[in-house]
């Protein structure tokens, strides 16, 4: 009995090895930290899912789906996330939304700018409390 | 085996160098008020990053300690001042 799903299977199988390869040949020698570890599991993992989006293609939605996933991935990695520590430049991944993913000179410009607009936001704050306070009809 | 992640990490097109850091580094001094004043002395970049986290996080507290303020605001006022309020000031 014929195996509909085999043609499947062999596209899937010859593009999760392909990636396993890529893994192994990507892993550092040992000693293994746990962090690594746990990038190799997440490797692997993700290239299981990689593979079964690219062997199906857009034809369904999940695959599409995940095909988009991926996109953004690899357009995130392609951009050096911040892992540059000069000056303390990290700190600003915390305060600033999206820093984390943002190289620094773009870090920096990002930053400038929202400073303004959280100043002029605080300050429409401000100015729509004060105007509200000095008008009569309020009791707080 | 050699692991190429680390050498590919560096190779970026957008690696920025340290001169092009400080300069947008001192752009950022200016609109730090805590620091603005002292441009005589150019504050060192990492000072300049702190206290521009700093400054971040207190303009986070700011919003959040005002909003509390004027979600009470519109609590206890009728929505009509509220509203004449809020229009009267985008005007200004």
């Amino acid at each position: 009995m014929k195996n509909p799903n085999y043609p499947l299977k062999k596209r899937l199988a010859s593009r999760f090895l392909k990636a396993l390869e890529k893994i192994k040949y990507n892993m550092s020698p040992s000693p293994v930290s746990i962090e690594e570890k746990r990038r190799r599991h997440r490797a692997v993992r993700g290239a299981a899912y990689a593979s079964m989006a690219s062997s199906v293609g857009p034809r369904r939605a999940w695959s599409r789906a995940l095909l988009r996933k991926m996109r953004e991935r690899k357009r995130a990695r392609r951009n050096p996330r911040n892992a540059d520590t000069r000056f303390g430049l990290n700190q600003l991944c915390d305060v600033v939304p999206g820093g984390e993913a943002m190289d620094s000179r773009s870090l920096l410009n990002e930053t400038a700018h929202y400073i303004e607009c959280l100043v002029a936001q605080v300050q429409i704050m401000r100015e729509i409390l004060h105007s509200s306070s000095s008008s009569s009809s309020t009791t707080l | 085996m050699s692991s190429r992640r680390q050498r590919s990490r560096q190779s970026g097109a957008s690696r920025i160098t340290d001169d092009q850091i400080a300069d947008l580094v001192s752009k950022l001094q200016q609109l730090i008020p805590e620091i603005r004043s002292r441009r005589s002395q150019k504050a060192s970049a990492s000072k300049v990053l702190q206290e521009t986290c700093k400054y971040i996080r207190n303009l986070h507290q700011e919003v959040d300690d005002l909003s509390h303020r004027l979600s009470g605001l519109l609590q206890s006022t009728d929505a009509d001042s509220a509203q004449a309020a809020i229009i009267r000031s985008l005007l200004m």
